[in-house]
Protein backbone atom coordinates (compact mmCIF):
# COMPACT_ATOMS: atom_id res chain seq x y z
CA UNK A 1 0.00 0.00 0.00
CA UNK A 2 2.79 2.39 1.00
CA UNK A 3 4.90 1.41 -2.00
CA UNK A 4 2.02 1.79 -4.47
CA UNK A 5 1.32 5.29 -3.24
CA UNK A 6 4.98 6.35 -3.18
CA UNK A 7 5.28 5.06 -6.77
CA UNK A 8 2.23 7.14 -7.77
CA UNK A 9 3.65 10.17 -5.97
CA UNK A 10 7.00 9.79 -7.75
CA UNK A 11 5.14 9.58 -11.04
CA UNK A 12 3.23 12.74 -10.19
CA UNK A 13 6.52 14.55 -9.48
CA UNK A 14 7.57 13.73 -13.05
CA UNK A 15 4.24 14.69 -14.63
CA UNK A 16 3.56 17.81 -12.56
CA UNK A 17 6.86 19.62 -11.97
CA UNK A 18 5.11 22.64 -10.42
CA UNK A 19 5.45 24.18 -7.01
CA UNK A 20 1.81 23.59 -6.08
CA UNK A 21 2.20 19.84 -6.66
CA UNK A 22 5.27 19.50 -4.44
CA UNK A 23 3.76 18.96 -0.98
CA UNK A 24 2.40 15.43 -0.51
CA UNK A 25 -0.92 16.79 0.84
CA UNK A 26 -1.39 18.49 -2.55
CA UNK A 27 -0.62 15.24 -4.34
CA UNK A 28 -3.23 13.50 -2.21
CA UNK A 29 -5.73 16.27 -2.92
CA UNK A 30 -5.16 16.03 -6.67
CA UNK A 31 -5.48 12.25 -6.60
CA UNK A 32 -8.61 12.32 -4.47
CA UNK A 33 -10.33 14.76 -6.81
CA UNK A 34 -9.16 12.99 -9.98
CA UNK A 35 -10.49 9.68 -8.64
CA UNK A 36 -13.87 10.83 -7.34
CA UNK A 37 -14.87 13.68 -9.67
CA UNK A 38 -14.75 11.75 -13.00
CA UNK A 39 -16.51 8.74 -11.42
CA UNK A 40 -19.24 11.02 -10.09
CA UNK A 41 -19.49 12.84 -13.44
CA UNK A 42 -19.88 9.59 -15.39
CA UNK A 43 -22.66 8.39 -13.07
CA UNK A 44 -24.18 11.86 -13.32
CA UNK A 45 -25.19 11.32 -16.95
CA UNK A 46 -27.72 8.53 -16.25
CA UNK A 47 -28.54 10.20 -12.91
CA UNK A 48 -29.69 13.36 -14.69
CA UNK A 49 -31.57 11.24 -17.23
CA UNK A 50 -33.39 9.57 -14.33
CA UNK A 51 -34.09 13.00 -12.74
CA UNK A 52 -32.38 11.80 -9.58
CA UNK A 53 -30.34 14.89 -8.65
CA UNK A 54 -32.41 15.34 -5.50
CA UNK A 55 -31.85 11.66 -4.68
CA UNK A 56 -28.06 12.09 -4.69
CA UNK A 57 -28.46 15.17 -2.50
CA UNK A 58 -30.46 13.12 0.03
CA UNK A 59 -27.82 10.39 0.03
CA UNK A 60 -25.15 13.06 0.52
CA UNK A 61 -26.97 14.53 3.50
CA UNK A 62 -27.49 11.08 4.98
CA UNK A 63 -23.71 11.05 5.43
CA UNK A 64 -24.19 13.70 8.10
CA UNK A 65 -26.29 11.23 10.09
CA UNK A 66 -23.95 8.35 9.24
CA UNK A 67 -21.02 10.25 10.75
CA UNK A 68 -23.01 11.17 13.84
CA UNK A 69 -24.07 7.55 14.34
CA UNK A 70 -20.47 6.39 13.97
CA UNK A 71 -19.27 8.75 16.68
CA UNK A 72 -22.20 7.77 18.90
CA UNK A 73 -21.51 4.03 18.48
CA UNK A 74 -17.75 4.44 18.73
CA UNK A 75 -17.17 3.09 15.20
CA UNK A 76 -15.08 4.84 12.55
CA UNK A 77 -17.42 7.50 11.09
CA UNK A 78 -15.97 6.96 7.61
CA UNK A 79 -17.48 3.47 7.54
CA UNK A 80 -20.82 4.26 9.16
CA UNK A 81 -21.16 7.10 6.66
CA UNK A 82 -20.77 4.69 3.71
CA UNK A 83 -23.03 2.05 5.25
CA UNK A 84 -25.76 4.50 6.20
CA UNK A 85 -25.59 6.20 2.78
CA UNK A 86 -26.03 2.85 1.04
CA UNK A 87 -28.91 1.97 3.37
CA UNK A 88 -30.73 5.25 2.68
CA UNK A 89 -30.18 4.92 -1.08
CA UNK A 90 -31.67 1.42 -1.24
CA UNK A 91 -34.50 2.34 1.15
CA UNK A 92 -35.55 5.26 -1.07
CA UNK A 93 -35.62 3.05 -4.19
CA UNK A 94 -37.61 0.32 -2.43
CA UNK A 95 -40.18 2.72 -0.98
CA UNK A 96 -40.46 4.64 -4.25
CA UNK A 97 -41.35 1.42 -6.10
CA UNK A 98 -44.13 0.61 -3.65
CA UNK A 99 -46.09 3.84 -3.44
CA UNK A 100 -47.97 6.06 -5.83
CA UNK A 101 -46.19 9.15 -4.47
CA UNK A 102 -43.90 10.99 -6.85
CA UNK A 103 -40.24 10.19 -6.40
CA UNK A 104 -39.26 13.70 -5.26
CA UNK A 105 -41.86 13.45 -2.49
CA UNK A 106 -40.41 10.15 -1.28
CA UNK A 107 -36.88 11.56 -1.45
CA UNK A 108 -38.02 14.68 0.40
CA UNK A 109 -39.45 12.60 3.25
CA UNK A 110 -36.21 10.60 3.57
CA UNK A 111 -34.05 13.70 3.23
CA UNK A 112 -35.65 15.52 6.15
CA UNK A 113 -35.95 12.39 8.27
CA UNK A 114 -32.26 11.49 8.07
CA UNK A 115 -31.12 15.08 8.64
CA UNK A 116 -33.46 15.37 11.65
CA UNK A 117 -32.04 12.12 13.02
CA UNK A 118 -28.51 13.45 12.54
CA UNK A 119 -29.29 16.72 14.31
CA UNK A 120 -30.99 14.86 17.16
CA UNK A 121 -27.91 12.66 17.66
CA UNK A 122 -25.49 15.59 17.46
CA UNK A 123 -27.47 17.73 19.89
CA UNK A 124 -27.21 14.93 22.46
CA UNK A 125 -23.48 14.41 22.02
CA UNK A 126 -21.75 17.69 22.73
CA UNK A 127 -18.40 18.13 21.07
CA UNK A 128 -19.46 16.24 17.97
CA UNK A 129 -19.65 19.35 15.81
CA UNK A 130 -15.88 19.51 15.49
CA UNK A 131 -15.89 16.05 13.90
CA UNK A 132 -18.60 17.03 11.49
CA UNK A 133 -16.87 20.12 10.17
CA UNK A 134 -14.54 18.02 7.98
CA UNK A 135 -17.51 16.18 6.47
CA UNK A 136 -19.75 19.19 5.94
CA UNK A 137 -17.22 21.23 3.98
CA UNK A 138 -14.83 18.47 2.94
CA UNK A 139 -11.09 18.84 2.77
CA UNK A 140 -9.12 17.06 0.06
CA UNK A 141 -5.92 18.36 1.66
CA UNK A 142 -6.57 16.12 4.68
CA UNK A 143 -7.34 12.88 2.82
CA UNK A 144 -5.50 9.89 4.31
CA UNK A 145 -3.75 7.08 2.41
CA UNK A 146 -6.49 4.61 3.37
CA UNK A 147 -9.12 6.98 2.06
CA UNK A 148 -7.20 7.38 -1.19
CA UNK A 149 -7.13 3.62 -1.69
CA UNK A 150 -10.85 3.44 -0.92
CA UNK A 151 -11.46 6.14 -3.55
CA UNK A 152 -9.41 4.15 -6.07
CA UNK A 153 -11.49 1.08 -5.27
CA UNK A 154 -14.74 3.00 -5.80
CA UNK A 155 -13.34 4.41 -9.04
CA UNK A 156 -12.70 0.89 -10.37
CA UNK A 157 -16.12 -0.25 -9.23
CA UNK A 158 -17.77 2.61 -11.13
CA UNK A 159 -15.81 1.66 -14.28
CA UNK A 160 -17.00 -1.94 -13.98
CA UNK A 161 -20.58 -0.85 -13.29
CA UNK A 162 -20.65 1.45 -16.30
CA UNK A 163 -19.16 -1.22 -18.57
CA UNK A 164 -21.77 -3.78 -17.53
CA UNK A 165 -24.93 -1.80 -16.91
CA UNK A 166 -24.68 1.60 -18.61
CA UNK A 167 -26.97 0.69 -21.52
CA UNK A 168 -29.60 -0.78 -19.25
CA UNK A 169 -29.59 2.05 -16.72
CA UNK A 170 -29.88 4.66 -19.48
CA UNK A 171 -32.67 2.79 -21.28
CA UNK A 172 -34.49 2.49 -17.97
CA UNK A 173 -34.21 6.25 -17.57
CA UNK A 174 -35.82 6.78 -20.96
CA UNK A 175 -38.85 4.49 -20.61
CA UNK A 176 -39.26 1.88 -17.91
CA UNK A 177 -41.96 -0.18 -19.61
CA UNK A 178 -40.03 -0.28 -22.86
CA UNK A 179 -36.78 -1.16 -21.06
CA UNK A 180 -38.53 -4.08 -19.37
CA UNK A 181 -39.61 -5.51 -22.72
CA UNK A 182 -35.94 -5.42 -23.70
CA UNK A 183 -35.16 -7.67 -20.74
CA UNK A 184 -33.99 -5.00 -18.30
CA UNK A 185 -34.68 -6.12 -14.74
CA UNK A 186 -35.76 -2.70 -13.59
CA UNK A 187 -35.55 -2.99 -9.83
CA UNK A 188 -32.25 -4.90 -9.73
CA UNK A 189 -30.64 -2.36 -12.06
CA UNK A 190 -32.08 0.57 -10.14
CA UNK A 191 -30.92 -0.73 -6.77
CA UNK A 192 -27.39 -1.43 -7.99
CA UNK A 193 -27.28 2.05 -9.52
CA UNK A 194 -28.43 3.58 -6.23
CA UNK A 195 -25.73 1.65 -4.36
CA UNK A 196 -22.96 2.77 -6.70
CA UNK A 197 -24.18 6.37 -6.46
CA UNK A 198 -24.13 6.06 -2.65
CA UNK A 199 -20.54 4.76 -2.72
CA UNK A 200 -19.36 7.57 -4.99
CA UNK A 201 -21.20 10.24 -3.02
CA UNK A 202 -19.76 9.07 0.30
CA UNK A 203 -16.27 8.76 -1.18
CA UNK A 204 -16.42 12.24 -2.70
CA UNK A 205 -17.65 13.81 0.54
CA UNK A 206 -14.10 13.69 1.92
CA UNK A 207 -13.04 15.88 -0.98
CA UNK A 208 -15.86 18.39 -1.43
CA UNK A 209 -18.12 17.93 1.58
CA UNK A 210 -21.76 17.03 2.15
CA UNK A 211 -23.02 20.44 1.05
CA UNK A 212 -21.38 20.31 -2.37
CA UNK A 213 -21.17 16.64 -3.27
CA UNK A 214 -24.24 16.66 -5.54
CA UNK A 215 -22.49 19.26 -7.68
CA UNK A 216 -19.88 16.68 -8.73
CA UNK A 217 -22.64 14.46 -10.14
CA UNK A 218 -24.96 17.05 -11.60
CA UNK A 219 -22.89 19.96 -12.94
CA UNK A 220 -20.61 18.01 -15.36
CA UNK A 221 -23.58 16.01 -16.67
CA UNK A 222 -25.63 19.20 -17.10
CA UNK A 223 -22.67 20.81 -18.89
CA UNK A 224 -22.47 17.81 -21.23
CA UNK A 225 -26.17 18.22 -22.03
CA UNK A 226 -25.48 21.73 -23.26
CA UNK A 227 -23.13 20.51 -25.98
CA UNK A 228 -23.36 16.74 -26.47
CA UNK A 229 -25.34 15.35 -29.38
CA UNK A 230 -25.27 11.68 -28.48
CA UNK A 231 -24.99 9.31 -25.55
CA UNK A 232 -21.28 8.62 -26.10
CA UNK A 233 -20.15 12.24 -26.25
CA UNK A 234 -22.37 13.09 -23.25
CA UNK A 235 -20.43 10.73 -21.01
CA UNK A 236 -16.98 11.73 -22.26
CA UNK A 237 -17.71 15.45 -22.08
CA UNK A 238 -19.03 15.02 -18.55
CA UNK A 239 -15.85 13.18 -17.50
CA UNK A 240 -13.65 15.75 -19.25
CA UNK A 241 -15.42 18.61 -17.45
CA UNK A 242 -14.84 16.81 -14.14
CA UNK A 243 -11.11 16.31 -14.79
CA UNK A 244 -10.63 19.84 -16.08
CA UNK A 245 -12.56 21.58 -13.30
CA UNK A 246 -11.10 19.25 -10.67
CA UNK A 247 -7.53 19.99 -11.63
CA UNK A 248 -7.96 23.70 -12.31
CA UNK A 249 -10.01 24.08 -9.11
CA UNK A 250 -7.22 22.61 -6.98
CA UNK A 251 -4.56 24.77 -8.63
CA UNK A 252 -6.72 27.88 -8.30
CA UNK A 253 -7.39 27.17 -4.63
CA UNK A 254 -3.61 26.90 -4.04
CA UNK A 255 -2.98 30.34 -5.46
CA UNK A 256 -6.18 32.03 -4.26
CA UNK A 257 -6.03 30.39 -0.82
CA UNK A 258 -9.70 29.32 -1.01
CA UNK A 259 -11.43 26.11 0.10
CA UNK A 260 -10.42 23.41 -2.37
CA UNK A 261 -13.74 21.58 -2.74
CA UNK A 262 -15.67 24.80 -3.25
CA UNK A 263 -13.15 26.07 -5.83
CA UNK A 264 -13.48 22.82 -7.80
CA UNK A 265 -17.28 23.16 -7.85
CA UNK A 266 -16.99 26.80 -8.94
CA UNK A 267 -14.72 25.75 -11.81
CA UNK A 268 -17.32 23.19 -12.91
CA UNK A 269 -20.05 25.83 -12.65
CA UNK A 270 -17.94 28.09 -14.89
CA UNK A 271 -17.81 25.27 -17.49
CA UNK A 272 -21.59 25.01 -17.27
CA UNK A 273 -22.06 28.75 -17.72
CA UNK A 274 -19.74 28.86 -20.74
CA UNK A 275 -21.45 25.94 -22.48
CA UNK A 276 -24.89 27.37 -21.70
CA UNK A 277 -23.87 30.65 -23.37
CA UNK A 278 -22.47 28.74 -26.34
CA UNK A 279 -25.72 26.83 -26.66
CA UNK A 280 -27.82 29.97 -26.51
CA UNK A 281 -25.65 31.53 -29.21
CA UNK A 282 -25.95 28.46 -31.47
CA UNK A 283 -29.71 28.32 -30.96
CA UNK A 284 -30.23 31.94 -31.90
CA UNK A 285 -28.35 31.53 -35.16
CA UNK B 1 -56.59 -12.12 -44.93
CA UNK B 2 -58.36 -14.88 -46.82
CA UNK B 3 -56.66 -18.20 -47.31
CA UNK B 4 -54.57 -17.86 -44.15
CA UNK B 5 -54.95 -20.36 -41.41
CA UNK B 6 -56.12 -18.51 -38.38
CA UNK B 7 -54.03 -20.07 -35.69
CA UNK B 8 -53.95 -18.31 -32.39
CA UNK B 9 -50.74 -16.76 -31.18
CA UNK B 10 -52.20 -15.57 -27.91
CA UNK B 11 -55.17 -16.70 -25.86
CA UNK B 12 -56.50 -14.69 -22.95
CA UNK B 13 -58.92 -16.43 -20.59
CA UNK B 14 -60.86 -14.86 -17.75
CA UNK B 15 -58.22 -12.22 -17.16
CA UNK B 16 -58.63 -9.77 -14.30
CA UNK B 17 -56.35 -7.01 -13.03
CA UNK B 18 -56.72 -5.20 -9.72
CA UNK B 19 -54.98 -1.94 -8.93
CA UNK B 20 -55.06 -0.56 -5.41
CA UNK B 21 -58.08 -2.72 -4.54
CA UNK B 22 -60.04 -1.60 -7.60
CA UNK B 23 -60.85 -4.02 -10.38
CA UNK B 24 -59.58 -2.30 -13.55
CA UNK B 25 -60.18 -5.29 -15.79
CA UNK B 26 -62.28 -8.38 -15.29
CA UNK B 27 -63.59 -11.33 -17.25
CA UNK B 28 -61.49 -10.69 -20.35
CA UNK B 29 -61.47 -13.44 -22.97
CA UNK B 30 -59.74 -12.75 -26.25
CA UNK B 31 -57.56 -14.33 -28.93
CA UNK B 32 -54.92 -12.88 -31.18
CA UNK B 33 -54.56 -14.66 -34.47
CA UNK B 34 -51.55 -15.20 -36.62
CA UNK B 35 -51.03 -12.64 -39.35
CA UNK B 36 -53.90 -10.44 -38.25
CA UNK B 37 -54.31 -6.98 -36.88
CA UNK B 38 -56.45 -6.85 -33.77
CA UNK B 39 -57.60 -3.47 -32.52
CA UNK B 40 -58.23 -2.75 -28.88
CA UNK B 41 -60.79 0.03 -28.52
CA UNK B 42 -62.56 1.62 -25.61
CA UNK B 43 -62.95 4.95 -23.83
CA UNK B 44 -60.31 6.56 -21.61
CA UNK B 45 -59.71 4.53 -18.50
CA UNK B 46 -61.17 1.38 -20.07
CA UNK B 47 -58.02 -0.56 -19.21
CA UNK B 48 -56.52 -0.79 -22.70
CA UNK B 49 -52.97 -0.01 -21.65
CA UNK B 50 -53.41 -2.21 -18.58
CA UNK B 51 -54.27 -5.13 -20.85
CA UNK B 52 -51.08 -4.52 -22.85
CA UNK B 53 -49.05 -4.40 -19.64
CA UNK B 54 -50.64 -7.66 -18.49
CA UNK B 55 -49.66 -9.32 -21.78
CA UNK B 56 -46.13 -7.96 -21.26
CA UNK B 57 -46.15 -9.40 -17.74
CA UNK B 58 -45.64 -5.96 -16.17
CA UNK B 59 -48.75 -5.92 -13.98
CA UNK B 60 -49.94 -8.80 -11.80
CA UNK B 61 -53.15 -10.44 -13.03
CA UNK B 62 -55.40 -13.40 -12.40
CA UNK B 63 -56.67 -15.65 -15.17
CA UNK B 64 -54.63 -16.97 -18.03
CA UNK B 65 -52.54 -15.55 -20.85
CA UNK B 66 -51.31 -18.36 -23.08
CA UNK B 67 -48.81 -17.86 -25.84
CA UNK B 68 -49.10 -20.33 -28.67
CA UNK B 69 -46.40 -20.89 -31.22
CA UNK B 70 -47.23 -21.38 -34.85
CA UNK B 71 -45.00 -24.04 -36.44
CA UNK B 72 -43.17 -21.57 -38.67
CA UNK B 73 -42.15 -19.45 -35.69
CA UNK B 74 -39.99 -22.21 -34.24
CA UNK B 75 -39.57 -23.23 -30.65
CA UNK B 76 -39.45 -21.29 -27.44
CA UNK B 77 -41.41 -18.37 -26.06
CA UNK B 78 -42.69 -15.92 -28.65
CA UNK B 79 -40.97 -12.56 -28.93
CA UNK B 80 -43.17 -9.64 -28.01
CA UNK B 81 -42.46 -6.21 -29.40
CA UNK B 82 -43.84 -3.14 -27.68
CA UNK B 83 -44.25 0.39 -28.93
CA UNK B 84 -45.13 2.70 -26.05
CA UNK B 85 -47.55 5.59 -26.35
CA UNK B 86 -44.79 8.15 -26.08
CA UNK B 87 -41.26 8.56 -24.80
CA UNK B 88 -41.02 11.27 -22.17
CA UNK B 89 -37.69 12.57 -23.50
CA UNK B 90 -36.84 16.23 -23.21
CA UNK B 91 -35.58 17.88 -26.43
CA UNK B 92 -32.06 18.22 -25.04
CA UNK B 93 -31.62 14.61 -23.97
CA UNK B 94 -28.31 13.51 -25.51
CA UNK B 95 -29.72 10.34 -27.07
CA UNK B 96 -29.74 9.95 -30.84
CA UNK B 97 -31.87 7.48 -32.76
CA UNK B 98 -28.77 5.32 -33.27
CA UNK B 99 -28.04 5.47 -29.52
CA UNK B 100 -31.56 4.29 -28.84
CA UNK B 101 -31.10 1.29 -31.14
CA UNK B 102 -27.74 0.56 -29.49
CA UNK B 103 -29.10 0.90 -25.95
CA UNK B 104 -31.79 -1.66 -26.56
CA UNK B 105 -29.69 -4.27 -28.29
CA UNK B 106 -25.94 -4.23 -27.92
CA UNK B 107 -23.85 -5.47 -25.02
CA UNK B 108 -21.04 -2.98 -25.56
CA UNK B 109 -21.68 0.14 -23.46
CA UNK B 110 -22.99 2.85 -25.72
CA UNK B 111 -20.27 5.33 -24.66
CA UNK B 112 -17.78 3.14 -26.53
CA UNK B 113 -19.82 3.62 -29.70
CA UNK B 114 -22.39 1.63 -31.61
CA UNK B 115 -21.23 -1.74 -32.89
CA UNK B 116 -21.05 -2.30 -36.63
CA UNK B 117 -23.98 -4.74 -36.36
CA UNK B 118 -26.16 -2.24 -34.49
CA UNK B 119 -25.32 0.48 -36.98
CA UNK B 120 -26.12 -1.73 -39.96
CA UNK B 121 -29.39 -3.12 -38.59
CA UNK B 122 -30.53 0.32 -37.42
CA UNK B 123 -29.89 1.81 -40.86
CA UNK B 124 -31.73 -1.03 -42.58
CA UNK B 125 -34.79 -1.02 -40.40
CA UNK B 126 -35.05 2.79 -40.45
CA UNK B 127 -34.85 2.77 -44.24
CA UNK B 128 -37.53 0.12 -44.35
CA UNK B 129 -39.70 2.51 -42.36
CA UNK B 130 -38.81 5.34 -44.73
CA UNK B 131 -36.90 7.32 -42.10
CA UNK B 132 -33.28 6.40 -42.82
CA UNK B 133 -32.30 10.08 -42.59
CA UNK B 134 -33.14 10.18 -38.87
CA UNK B 135 -30.27 7.89 -37.77
CA UNK B 136 -28.21 10.62 -36.12
CA UNK B 137 -31.02 12.88 -34.96
CA UNK B 138 -31.64 13.41 -31.22
CA UNK B 139 -34.65 11.36 -30.08
CA UNK B 140 -36.14 14.30 -28.17
CA UNK B 141 -36.34 16.44 -31.29
CA UNK B 142 -38.34 14.05 -33.47
CA UNK B 143 -41.89 14.98 -34.43
CA UNK B 144 -44.69 12.70 -33.25
CA UNK B 145 -44.85 10.91 -36.58
CA UNK B 146 -41.07 10.51 -36.84
CA UNK B 147 -40.88 9.11 -33.32
CA UNK B 148 -43.61 6.56 -34.04
CA UNK B 149 -41.82 5.38 -37.15
CA UNK B 150 -38.51 5.09 -35.33
CA UNK B 151 -40.14 3.10 -32.53
CA UNK B 152 -41.90 0.94 -35.07
CA UNK B 153 -38.67 0.35 -36.98
CA UNK B 154 -36.96 -0.66 -33.75
CA UNK B 155 -39.77 -3.04 -32.81
CA UNK B 156 -39.68 -4.66 -36.25
CA UNK B 157 -35.90 -5.03 -36.27
CA UNK B 158 -36.25 -7.60 -33.52
CA UNK B 159 -38.75 -9.60 -35.66
CA UNK B 160 -41.44 -10.02 -33.01
CA UNK B 161 -44.12 -12.70 -33.15
CA UNK B 162 -46.54 -10.38 -31.43
CA UNK B 163 -46.34 -6.61 -31.68
CA UNK B 164 -48.19 -4.41 -29.22
CA UNK B 165 -48.79 -0.83 -30.32
CA UNK B 166 -50.10 1.64 -27.77
CA UNK B 167 -51.98 4.42 -29.59
CA UNK B 168 -49.72 4.37 -32.63
CA UNK B 169 -51.24 7.47 -34.20
CA UNK B 170 -51.68 9.70 -31.19
CA UNK B 171 -49.91 12.99 -31.64
CA UNK B 172 -49.41 12.42 -35.33
CA UNK B 173 -50.56 14.83 -38.02
CA UNK B 174 -52.98 13.64 -40.70
CA UNK B 175 -50.32 13.14 -43.38
CA UNK B 176 -48.15 11.26 -40.92
CA UNK B 177 -51.07 9.10 -39.97
CA UNK B 178 -51.71 8.13 -43.59
CA UNK B 179 -48.06 7.20 -44.09
CA UNK B 180 -48.05 5.31 -40.86
CA UNK B 181 -51.09 3.26 -41.80
CA UNK B 182 -49.74 2.48 -45.25
CA UNK B 183 -46.56 1.32 -43.63
CA UNK B 184 -48.51 -0.76 -41.19
CA UNK B 185 -50.41 -2.70 -43.82
CA UNK B 186 -47.28 -3.05 -45.93
CA UNK B 187 -45.40 -4.62 -43.05
CA UNK B 188 -48.40 -6.75 -42.29
CA UNK B 189 -48.28 -8.21 -45.80
CA UNK B 190 -44.56 -8.88 -45.65
CA UNK B 191 -44.06 -10.58 -42.33
CA UNK B 192 -46.20 -12.99 -40.44
CA UNK B 193 -46.88 -11.79 -36.98
CA UNK B 194 -49.90 -10.69 -35.07
CA UNK B 195 -50.41 -7.15 -34.12
CA UNK B 196 -52.41 -5.73 -31.25
CA UNK B 197 -53.17 -2.08 -31.65
CA UNK B 198 -54.67 0.24 -29.05
CA UNK B 199 -56.49 3.02 -30.80
CA UNK B 200 -58.88 5.84 -30.16
CA UNK B 201 -59.33 6.44 -33.83
CA UNK B 202 -62.09 4.30 -35.27
CA UNK B 203 -61.16 5.27 -38.82
CA UNK B 204 -57.80 3.59 -38.31
CA UNK B 205 -59.53 0.59 -36.80
CA UNK B 206 -62.07 0.15 -39.59
CA UNK B 207 -59.41 0.43 -42.27
CA UNK B 208 -56.68 -1.72 -40.80
CA UNK B 209 -57.96 -4.13 -38.19
CA UNK B 210 -59.23 -7.60 -38.95
CA UNK B 211 -60.52 -8.18 -35.45
CA UNK B 212 -61.71 -5.78 -32.78
CA UNK B 213 -61.77 -6.16 -29.03
CA UNK B 214 -64.05 -3.62 -27.35
CA UNK B 215 -63.15 -2.94 -23.78
CA UNK B 216 -64.65 -1.00 -20.94
CA UNK B 217 -63.17 -2.53 -17.79
CA UNK B 218 -64.75 -5.73 -18.99
CA UNK B 219 -65.16 -7.23 -22.42
CA UNK B 220 -67.95 -5.42 -24.27
CA UNK B 221 -67.63 -7.49 -27.42
CA UNK B 222 -65.07 -8.89 -29.80
CA UNK B 223 -65.01 -10.31 -33.30
CA UNK B 224 -64.51 -9.31 -36.93
CA UNK B 225 -64.29 -5.54 -37.35
CA UNK B 226 -67.29 -5.27 -39.66
CA UNK B 227 -69.52 -7.20 -37.30
CA UNK B 228 -68.42 -5.62 -34.06
CA UNK B 229 -68.43 -1.88 -34.69
CA UNK B 230 -72.20 -1.48 -34.55
CA UNK B 231 -73.97 1.52 -33.03
CA UNK B 232 -75.25 -0.68 -30.18
CA UNK B 233 -71.77 -1.81 -29.17
CA UNK B 234 -70.35 1.69 -29.47
CA UNK B 235 -73.12 2.96 -27.23
CA UNK B 236 -72.34 0.24 -24.70
CA UNK B 237 -68.71 1.34 -24.66
CA UNK B 238 -68.81 5.10 -24.94
CA UNK B 239 -72.35 5.93 -23.73
CA UNK B 240 -75.52 6.61 -25.67
CA UNK B 241 -74.42 9.99 -27.02
CA UNK B 242 -71.64 8.54 -29.12
CA UNK B 243 -72.18 8.13 -32.83
CA UNK B 244 -70.07 6.78 -35.59
CA UNK B 245 -70.32 9.58 -38.08
CA UNK B 246 -70.01 8.89 -41.73
CA UNK B 247 -68.06 11.71 -43.31
CA UNK B 248 -68.34 12.58 -46.98
CA UNK B 249 -69.11 9.43 -49.01
CA UNK B 250 -65.71 9.46 -50.65
CA UNK B 251 -64.11 9.40 -47.24
CA UNK B 252 -65.67 6.05 -46.47
CA UNK B 253 -64.63 5.73 -42.88
CA UNK B 254 -65.96 6.93 -39.59
CA UNK B 255 -64.69 8.99 -36.71
CA UNK B 256 -66.10 8.65 -33.29
CA UNK B 257 -67.45 11.80 -31.75
CA UNK B 258 -68.42 12.03 -28.14
CA UNK B 259 -71.00 14.79 -28.00
CA UNK B 260 -71.03 17.18 -25.09
CA UNK B 261 -73.41 16.77 -22.17
CA UNK B 262 -73.97 13.34 -20.71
Amino acid sequence: METTLSFVFALMDRLLPFSFAEPSFMKRAILSILLTAPAAAALGVPLVQHRMAFFSDAVGHSAFTGVALGVLLGVSPSWTMVAFGAFVAVAIILVKGRTDLSSDTVVGVFFSTVVALGIAVISREKGLTRNLQAFLYGDPLAVSDTELLWMAGVFLLVCAFLALLYNRILLLGIHEGFARTKGVRAQAVEISFALVVALVVTAAIRAVGILLVTALLVIPAATARNVARGAASALWISVAVAVLSGFSGIVASWYLDTATGATVVLAAAACFALTALYRAAVKRR
Amino acid sequence: MNGKEHRHTLEIRNLAVRKGGVEVLSGIDADLRCGEVTALVGPNGAGKTTLLLAILGQVPYTGEIRFCRAAEHGEGAPKIGYVPQHLPLDPDAPVTVLDFFALSSQRRPVFLGASRRTRESARQSLERAGVGHLLHRPMGRLSGGELQRVLFALALRDAPDILLLDEPVSGVDVAGEELFCDFLSQVQRNSRFSLLLVSHDLSVVTRHADQVICLNRRLVCSGATTEVLTPENLAAMYGTDAHLFRHAPADGHGHLHEEGGK
